[in-house]
């Protein structure tokens, strides 16, 4: 690979670049910093020091990681889906009012309206083309559910450790997904993920961010709703 | 096109195998 081709992928795929490098850093000062405080803790109750490997290896760990994953990955689920039903006036996040649904195959290109240069699946029919027209929710769907399910498992063994160090009894997993320390993590998680969604919504009616496509141009009405319309 | 693709599936690989990581740890923790 030319150095000419390698500084060209990486403008092309700045964006997608940038956030993974800094979900990097922010895991890693998550590990130092989680580290830190569980060895604190542990200091107060008389409990063993561990090092960084061993917390990385750690049910607490997992569970705080986990814990995140599954709400962000609920809040695109969710938006991805809403949006194709609900609209917000005035919301470059949204739809035209009266442009709900998941509109016409002509729209959408897909089957006879397909184009030579369409995805494969699109161009097929049948259960390819119901498959791949939700392929972007579905997808986040999936990984909801398996985010939280190991926050599910991994909280499930964090908590039993923490019953065992306090010598109470340990819980089944099926007790573990009614317990409050459950839901505590999920919803803490849930309400944050829900508020910064719908405000989002609603700030892109009347606020602006020039050069932004979460923005509409500067100069573009209150009223005006999508931002390619312009 | 290329270059995107593989920051597509280092992205998914990259997600599957700290679920998997996540889930194998809290089984090997009970």
């Amino acid at each position: 690979m030319t150095a000419e081709r390698v500084r060209r992928v990486l403008r092309e795929n700045g964006l997608s670049l940038a956030f993974g490098a800094m979900f990097l850093v922010s895991l890693a000062g998550q590990a130092l910093s989680g580290v830190a405080a569980f060895n604190e803790q542990q200091l107060s109750t008389g409990g063993e020091q561990i090092s960084l490997g061993r917390y990385l290896l750690s049910s607490s760990f997992a569970a705080d990681v986990a814990e995140n994953w599954q709400s962000e990955y609920l809040q695109f689920f969710l938006y991805i889906f809403a949006t194709v039903w609900l609209v917000q006036h005035g919301s470059t996040e949204s739809k035209q009012v009266g442009e709900e649904g998941d509109g016409s195959d002509k729209e959408q290109r897909v089957g006879r309206y397909a184009q030579p240069d369409s995805p494969r699946w699109a161009r097929l029919g049948g259960w390819r083309e119901v498959v791949y027209s939700r392929s972007l929710g579905l997808v986040m769907l999936v990984l909801f559910i398996a985010s939280w399910g190991a926050q599910s498992v991994a909280g499930w063994a964090a908590y039993n450790n923490d019953q065992l160090s306090t010598r109470q009894d340990p819980v089944t997993w099926a007790d573990y997904l009614v317990a409050p320390d459950f839901w505590n993590r999920t919803l803490q998680n849930w309400q944050s993920e829900l508020l910064a969604v719908g405000s989002m919504a609603i700030f892109a009616v009347f606020l602006r961010q020039r050069g932004s496509p979460e923005s509409k141009r500067v100069g573009a009405p209150h009223q005006e709703t999508s931002s390619d319309t312009s | 096109v290329n270059g995107t693709k593989a920051v597509f599936i280092g992205y998914l690989v990259l997600i599957v195998i700290g679920l998997v990581y996540f889930t194998a740890l809290g089984m090997a923790h009970q």
